[in-house]
């Protein structure tokens, strides 16, 4: 059973700030416990692999540069800097 | 007993383009924020295309640390919210499911201790930040992201150091190494940076981060040692932390981390699939690698007859040893290998002098031919060298202007040596019984000749002189 | 001014003259005009799109190279890129990025002289099954427009069932593309897994999702796959398939093909509607000389717990670069600290997104990796083995798109966990990275049933000459809009 203050620490570690709690935790709740079902799975013994490719498929050591000036067409501080606020320590 | 742990984190300076994207691997020369494209800024929808050059270089390096290489590597995502990190949330490697990270473990000998390698790893650097105002304070953060998915390996040692020597002796190998290797110019403001982790007995394990320099690194050490020390002595428990390095203020400060942001979820990178690396390209790799430092050395002691002391110096410096092999012959290899190790380390002895001198192998071969042929002496040589380095002239031009030719003509040296023995009498009389005071009447013919008679020549006409 | 043709006639009636690339591009926006009120299927529309067609026409009458697209008007789902053009993902946190670069689909279908027409809506972020999360509002079923349409992929759905273009690309996660396909009585495809680039498709969950694209006829489908599926240098996980022509012998027919008709997709909460239009659909597969057995896949059952807990956990690390710093909405950073400033700005998603994202913070966070994350991974290649096997003895996978038939807007918008259920016979093709297909069968009580195919992995072509088969034995009655 997740508790409420799991729910809360998740939504800090996600940097979310949450209105309307009982009927959002309800609803997080409801949708976590339906994932118990994977208890039952018997799949302890599984292995997990991915997709595979060779070295060679990887792309070539080439400098392209973006042939645009991508600054411009973002938030940015006098076209040169991105900004963002004060960090904590 | 002190036990001492890295994390070792390298550019691949050397490479052309980032680790994901084609933007320069070495930023260093661009105007803020114009290094970037959508894929190293993380922008909707842009995945990440993994530099083939980058995984052969990292493998290199594994290798050259005596890792294990795996046959299949892995990415996963590090998620953690940070500015510098565009995507908040950093590709790097773990061995979450066997061994899939770059490298295995591996050791090198650091004099006679063994140092372990727990892993190597292949990730991004993230963007680099700026704080407007005081650090502590400030009221913005500027984020610059021309640095951002630049090419980084992470060496993480065991906690095998026992003291802060240690570690200044193994961060200089290994950045001999990774030079020697060409896969990074350490010395690159930024290239290579080092979190330690340092325990004393009975206490709990502390990370430090933020070690700007090789030369803090000693002093951070050594500072949190003691720091751990004096606790210790005092019964007061040292907790497990992250402290930062003061750069400023040269202590170790306490992060105020909160226990939520140690929580990475790492999981696998599912944009870049498991990448095979066969035998067979292992194989080419290990071929291609340049010889390793120790036996450089060792051909440098057997096959040309350098001292120990000489060939150690010669082969740990990458700019001074290609120097070297581009010069040498079987003939002069031991006279070109004293004119780099007495003269010309003591001309460019900065990274700055370095980029600026011009010196090339034929400089060095031509003076060390010219040495050994008696058309300029040593002294000579030492001073067309300072002019070679600032102007790359040759050096047949170099003696011509500077007048540092030798004077191998008999009747001008013996004008010179009447000269000599009519100004020291009692100098001539004691040559006649004491065969040493005769190298001191040599040295005055050089005196007025400014070092250029030809100094066998001259002996061989003093002593006939003498009697 | 027909607006109800294939893609394939459009492409002949412009090649030959008989219509004018722009005449129908105008007709078209006319039609979104007029209907769209109603519908809401488009968040944008691209008002350059006849000044494109004109061009277009210029080249067939001039006798130029003229694209395989010939001008037909596409619409695209909002979450991928076209330089230039907005792209929102249907979240007030994209509302104004801008992309400053063409996804992989887009280069192409532009190199094939297709036309934009516009930007379809969605579920948020493509996290839902109705478009009701979508934060620009839902979109609304055109066979009865007080239901919904499906989704993620709604308005794609809606767009290309109520002819507002010719084709559509949608992207399918969990059934996004097949789900609204089904519930709107088109064809959906989700293609195996690396055969269509992903690059400039914002991801939600890119271990497991595919653009895939809908249109009105399977042949549309073969000749969209034509153009976009292939090896792509952007996308690392994109498969070679050595340009393979879905449109040739499209009509090769099933006799002798082994179909698997798979159990736990057709048990237990299935529509009785839905059990009988499965059943009608076997039959006539049969019929064509197809042989149609039970399998059993025992890892269904725990399949969509598996989905949404990858799903939650990419999308929470994939969603994670929005903070609103480098691109968003206009919210000053001054004043703020990191933390508090992104938490703030954060809050512009929409709550189904919010409470995805949560469970992709916990279900693999330090303490429950093990419990959830792990074991759903496992469940995954577990269902892979499974279906690997069976496809050693069969050609074919069959069940229905959707156990149930739409339902009314607002119905189960507050019950996320019996929307899950919904998922269940779509869910399995992402996990294994296997071809799937909806195919429009039926219309029960006026509202649209699909049947599901599935086949191996790169079996794509294969799997276009079944559903082709099928298609092939149905008369569907026109769309009521």
């Amino acid at each position: 059973m997740v508790t409420e203050e799991e729910i809360e620490h998740v939504a800090k570690l996600m940097r979310i700030e949450i209105d309307d709690h009982k009927e959002f935790v309800d609803k997080v709740h409801a949708m976590i416990d339906y994932f118990d079902v994977l208890d039952s799975a018997g799949v302890e013994s599984e292995e997990i692999s991915m997709h595979e490719i060779p070295i060679s498929d990887l792309r070539d050591d080439k400098f392209i540069p973006f042939n645009e000036k991508l600054i411009d067409t973002l938030n940015n501080y006098k076209g040169t800097y991105i900004r963002a606020p004060k960090m904590s320590t | 007993m002190t036990k001492i742990g890295l994390e070792i984190h390298c550019q691949l300076t050397n490479l052309e383009s980032k680790l994901f994207c084609s933007c320069k691997a070495n930023y260093r020369d661009f105007k803020i924020n114009e290094n970037i494209c959508p894929i190293c800024m993380g922008l909707p929808g842009t995945l990440p295309r993994l530099n083939q050059e980058a995984v052969k270089k990292a493998t290199i390096i594994a290798m050259a640390l005596n890792c294990t290489t795996p046959d299949k590597i892995a990415f996963f995502r590090k998620n953690y919210f940070y500015p510098d990190l565009p995507k908040n949330f950093q590709i790097t490697q773990l061995n979450i499911y066997g061994d899939t990270s770059i490298g295995g473990t591996g050791s090198i000998m650091v004099g006679e201790k063994k140092i372990n390698i727990t892993r190597i790893q292949l990730e991004e650097d993230p963007g680099r930040l700026i704080y407007e105002g005081s650090s502590s304070k400030n009221l913005i953060t500027l984020v610059d992201y021309n640095r951002a998915g630049t090419p980084l390996v992470e060496i993480v040692t065991e906690p095998d150091f026992e003291g802060p020597k240690q570690v200044r002796d193994f961060v200089n190998i290994l950045s001999d190494l990774l030079e020697n290797l060409g896969v990074s110019d350490p010395g690159l403001d930024g290239a290579m940076r080092i979190d330690a982790n340092v325990s004393i007995e009975g206490g709990k394990k502390v990370e430090i981060k933020n070690i700007g320099s090789f030369h803090d690194l000693e002093k951070a050490i050594h500072f949190e040692i003691t720091r751990q020390e004096s606790l210790h002595s005092r019964d007061i428990s040292i907790i497990q932390e992250t402290r930062h390095w003061d750069d400023k203020r040269k202590i170790t400060v306490s992060s105020r981390s909160k226990e939520e942001d140690l929580d990475y979820r790492y999981f696998l990178e599912g944009d870049i699939p498991w990448v095979r690396i066969d035998p067979k390209t292992k194989a080419e790799l290990k071929l291609k690698m340049p010889e390793s430092i120790s036996t450089k050395k060792e051909r440098y002691v057997s096959k040309f007859n350098i001292t120990p002391q000489v060939a150690t110096v010669l082969s740990s410096d990458k700019f001074y040893s290609d120097l070297f092999e581009k010069s040498h012959t079987e003939s002069n290899a031991k006279e070109i290998a004293n004119i780099i190790t007495t003269d010309l380390m003591g001309l460019v002895d900065t990274r700055e002098k370095r980029e600026e001198s011009k010196i090339t192998g034929t400089h060095l071969k031509d003076l060390a031919d010219s040495i050994q042929s008696g058309k300029i002496s040593r002294i000579s040589a030492k001073n067309a060298l300072y002019e070679i380095v600032k102007t790359g002239k040759d050096l047949s031009k170099v003696i011509l202007e500077l007048d540092l030719g030798n004077v191998s003509d008999e009747s001008t040296i013996l004008k010179i040596i009447q000269e000599v023995i009519s100004d020291e009498p009692q100098a001539v009389e004691q040559a006649k019984s004491n065969p040493q005071t005769i190298n001191y009447l040599v040295g005055k013919v050089m005196q007025k000749t400014k070092g250029k008679a030809d100094p066998k020549l001259t002996l061989d006409l003093l002593k006939k002189q003498i009697g | 001014m027909n607006l109800k043709i294939s893609a394939l006639e459009f492409v002949q009636e412009v090649k030959n003259g008989n219509i004018s690339a722009e005449d129908f591009v105008a007709k078209t926006l006319e039609r979104i005009q007029s209907v769209d009120d109603k519908l809401h299927a488009f968040l944008s529309v691209n008002e350059e799109a006849v000044v494109k067609a004109r061009e277009i026409d210029k080249k067939v009458k001039s006798g130029d190279k003229v694209g395989a697209c010939f001008g037909m008007p596409i619409s695209i789902k909002d979450n991928m890129c076209i330089k230039d053009s907005k792209t929102t993902c249907a979240s007030k946190m994209l509302e104004n990025f801008v992309a400053p670069y063409d996804a992989t689909v887009i280069t192409k279908l532009k190199e094939q002289d297709a036309i934009f027409i516009g930007k379809v809506n969605l579920d948020e972020f493509a996290m839902g099954l109705t478009t009701e999360f979508s934060a620009f509002g839902p979109s609304k079923n055109p066979w009865n427009t007080d239901y919904v349409p499906g989704g993620s992929s709604g308005g794609s759905a809606v767009s290309v069932s109520s002819f507002e273009c010719i084709t559509s690309l949608g992207s399918d996660t969990g059934g996004s593309v097949r789900n609204p396909a089904s519930f709107c009585s088109i064809v959906g495809y989700k293609p195996t897994y690396g055969l269509i680039s992903r690059y400039g498709l914002i991801s939600y969950s890119n271990s497991i999702e595919q653009i895939g694209p809908l249109t009105r006829t399977v042949k549309d489908t073969a000749f969209m796959l034509n153009i976009i599926s292939g090896l792509d240098v952007n996308d690392n996980t994109t498969r070679d398939n050595k340009n393979e022509d879905y449109l040739s012998e499209i009509d090769s027919g099933i006799d002798g093909k082994k179909i698997g008709i798979i159990q736990e997709m057709v048990g237990d909460g299935i529509d009785p509607a839905v059990l009988s239009a499965t059943k009608d659909a076997i039959a006539k597969l049969e019929s064509l000389g197809a042989v149609c057995e039970e399998v059993s896949l025992d890892m269904v059952k725990y399949s969509v717990a598996a989905y949404y807990t990858i799903t939650a956990t990419e999308a929470g690390s994939n969603l994670a670069r929005y903070d609103n710093l480098r691109y968003g909405y206009d919210f000053s950073v001054e004043g703020y600290e990191f933390n508090s400033y992104i938490s703030k700005a954060r809050k512009n998603f929409g709550p189904e997104v919010i409470r995805r994202m949560i469970i992709g913070g916990f279900v693999p966070s330090a303490g429950q990796a093990g419990k959830y994350f792990l074991k759903a991974m496992k469940v995954k290649s577990k269902l892979t083995k499974e279906v690997d096997e069976v496809f050693k003895k069969y050609d074919l996978l069959i069940a229905p798109t959707v156990p149930i038939l739409p339902f009314k807007i607002g119905e189960k918008i507050d019950d996320p966990v019996s929307l899950f259920q919904i998922d269940i016979n779509t869910v399995t093709a992402n996990l294994t990275g296997k071809p799937a297909i909806s195919v429009p069968f039926v219309i029960s009580n006026g509202l649209p049933i699909g049947i599901q195919l599935l086949a191996d992995t790169m079996q794509d072509k294969l799997l276009l000459q079944a559903a082709y088969a099928l298609e092939q034995t149905v008369t569907l009655p026109e769309v009521p809009i």
